[in-house]
C-alpha cells in the first residue's frame, strides 16, 4: 500500500513543485516589502516625532498581540466590506507585509537605539541633515546589530507563509492539504511538504548563523 | 560673532542657563570654566542648537539660532564642534571621517574634499593615520582627528566641549598644542576646559559659570590671580591643588 501511495506522490510531484514555486514567490516578495516597510517603521519608531512614534507603536503592538492566522482572515474578509476586492494571492501578500514589517520594525528600532546619541550629534554638528545622519552614520553602524536577527526573521517569515493556505492560496501547505484528501498518507505527504520548506529556509539559517558569528566579533 | 541676549534654559526644574548675556567677537578665544553641572557645556551646545533654549535670543554670524524656523544646516557647516568623547564614526577610516561633511554638506568633489582633509590631518599631525580606523588610534589621536574633521569645513567658529577631559594625562598636551596652533591662525574659539595653562596662555577672556549663571568674566591673568568673587576663588584653589 505504502509503495502504491509513494508512486502516486511521485506522479503528482509537479503539483508540489507548483506549490513550492507559489510559496517562494510569496516569501520573497514579502521579504522585500517587509524589509522596506520595516525599516521605514523602525526609523519612525526610533525618531523624534511623538505622534508617528506612538502610531507605529500601536501598530506593532496590535500585530504582535494577535495571531497571524486571524490577521490573514481580517485582511481577506474586511477589505471586501469596504469595497476592495482582493484575490487570495494579493490578500496573502498584504497580510504578510503587515505582519512582517511589524517584526522587522522592532529589530530595526532596536538596532538604531544601540547607536549612541553622540553619533547623531556629531552628524548634526557638522551640518548633515537628519536623512544623511541616518544613511551615512547611524544605519551603517546599526546594520551590525540588525542583520543577524533580520535574517532570522526572514526564516520565520518564509515559514509563516504556510498560514495563508487558510484563504485558499495554492502554496505548499495547501498543496499538502489537497493531496492528503486524495492520498490518505498524511505522514508521507507532510514530510515532503516539510522537506520542501526546509530547502528554502536552510540556506537562510546558515546565513543567519554565519552573520551572528561574524557580527559578534 | 556670537551674541547671547537674556538666554534662559531649563532641564525640567533645573535652571541650567540663567539669564545669560554674552558677546563673543570674531577672532576671540573664550575659555569657559566652572564646576560640573554649572551649564558651561549647555552654553556652547546652544550656539549650534544641539540644545534649544526656552527664552532669549542667540544670534551667530547674523543667524537667529533661537528661532525654531531657522534652518541651521548652513550655519552648522560653519561651526566646528569637538566633543569630550570624540564621537568619531567608528565604521569609517580617519580620512572618511574628515571627508564626510565636506562631501555631503558642502557638496565638494571627492578629490577636493580629500585634498583639504589630508591638509587638515597634516595640520593635526596625523598624515600617516588617514587609512586607520578610529579604534586603532589613541584617545589623543582620536581627538585630533575630531578637530581635523571640524577644520575640514573651513569653519568660522570652533567650539570645544571639554576636549581633554576624557584623555590620559600624557595625551592632553598633543591636543592642546593643536588648539594653540589654531589660536595663532585667528580662529574664533569657545573652549569649555579646566586646563588653566591653556587658558592663561591663549585665552582672551575667561568666563566662570556656576548654577547656570555667568559669575565672573575677565582676562585670564586677572581671573586666576585676583578673582573678584569667593566662588571663583574657591573653584580656582580646588583645581590648582590637584
Amino acid at each position: 500500500m505504502m509503495a502504491f501511495y509513494f508512486s502516486r506522490i511521485v506522479e503528482i510531484f509537479p503539483f508540489f513543485l507548483k506549490g513550492l514555486w507559489m510559496t517562494t514567490q510569496i516569501a520573497f516578495i514579502s521579504l522585500f516589502t517587509c524589509t522596506i516597510l520595516g525599516f521605514i517603521f523602525g526609523i519612525l519608531r526610533s525618531g523624534k516625532n511623538i505622534i508617528l512614534k506612538r502610531l507605529v507603536g500601536v501598530y506593532v503592538a496590535f500585530v504582535r498581540g494577535t495571531p497571524f492566522v486571524v490577521q490573514v482572515f481580517i485582511v481577506f474578509f474586511i477589505l471586501p466590506e469596504w469595497g476592495i476586492q482582493l484575490k487570495a494571492f494579493q490578500a496573502a501578500l498584504l497580510a504578510m507585509a503587515i505582519m512582517g514589517s511589524a517584526f522587522i520594525c522592532e529589530i530595526v528600532a532596536g538596532g538604531i537605539s544601540a547607536i549612541s546619541k553622540g553619533q547623531w550629534e556629531a552628524g548634526t554638528a557638522s551640518g548633515l541633515t537628519l536623512i544623511q545622519q541616518l544613511r551615512l552614520v547611524v544605519i551603517p553602524q546599526a546594520m551590525k546589530v540588525i542583520l543577524p536577527p533580520l535574517v532570522g526573521q526572514y526564516v520565520l517569515l518564509i515559514k509563516d507563509t504556510s498560514v495563508v493556505s487558510v484563504i485558499g492560496v495554492m502554496e505548499l501547505t495547501r498543496v499538502g492539504w489537497v493531496t492528503v484528501m486524495r492520498i490518505p498518507e498524511g505522514l508521507m505527504v507532510f514530510s515532503l511538504v516539510g522537506a520542501l520548506y526546509f530547502v528554502i529556509s536552510y540556506p537562510l539559517i546558515l546565513l543567519s548563523n554565519y552573520l551572528e558569528r561574524r557580527m559578534a566579533v | 560673532m556670537i551674541e547671547f541676549k537674556n538666554v534662559n534654559k531649563w532641564f525640567g526644574k533645573l535652571h541650567v542657563l540663567n539669564d545669560i548675556n554674552l558677546d563673543i567677537d570674531a577672532g576671540e578665544v573664550l575659555v569657559i570654566c566652572g564646576p560640573s553641572g554649572s551649564g558651561k557645556s549647555t552654553l556652547i551646545r546652544c550656539i549650534n542648537r544641539l540644545e534649544t533654549i526656552q527664552e532669549g535670543e542667540i544670534v551667530v554670524d547674523g543667524v537667529p539660532v533661537h528661532d525654531k524656523k531657522t534652518n541651521l544646516t548652513k550655519l552648522r557647516a560653519d561651526i566646528g564642534f569637538v566633543f569630550q568623547q570624540f564621537h568619531l564614526y567608528p565604521h569609517m577610516t580617519v580620512l572618511q571621517n574628515v571627508m564626510l561633511a565636506p562631501v555631503n554638506v558642502k557638496k565638494m568633489s571627492t578629490a577636493a574634499a580629500e585634498k583639504i582633509s589630508r591638509e587638515k590631518l597634516t595640520q593635526v599631525g596625523l598624515t600617516d593615520k588617514a587609512g586607520a580606523h578610529p579604534a586603532q588610534l589613541s584617545g589623543g589621536q582620536q581627538q585630533r582627528v575630531a578637530i581635523a574633521r571640524g577644520l575640514a569645513m573651513s569653519p568660522k567658529i570652533m567650539l570645544f566641549d571639554e576636549p581633554t577631559s576624557a584623555l590620559d594625562p600624557e595625551m592632553i598636551g598633543e591636543v592642546l598644542d593643536v588648539m594653540v596652533n589654531l589660536v595663532s591662525e585667528g580662529m574664533t574659539m569657545c573652549v569649555v576646559t579646566h586646563e588653566m595653562g591653556f587658558a592663561r596662555k591663549v585665552a582672551d577672556r575667561v568666563l566662570f559659570m556656576d548654577f547656570g549663571k555667568i559669575i565672573e568674566t575677565g582676562k585670564p591673568t586677572d581671573f586666576f590671580d585676583n578673582p573678584r568673587t569667593d566662588r571663583a576663588a574657591d573653584f580656582i584653589s580646588k583645581i590648582l591643588t590637584h
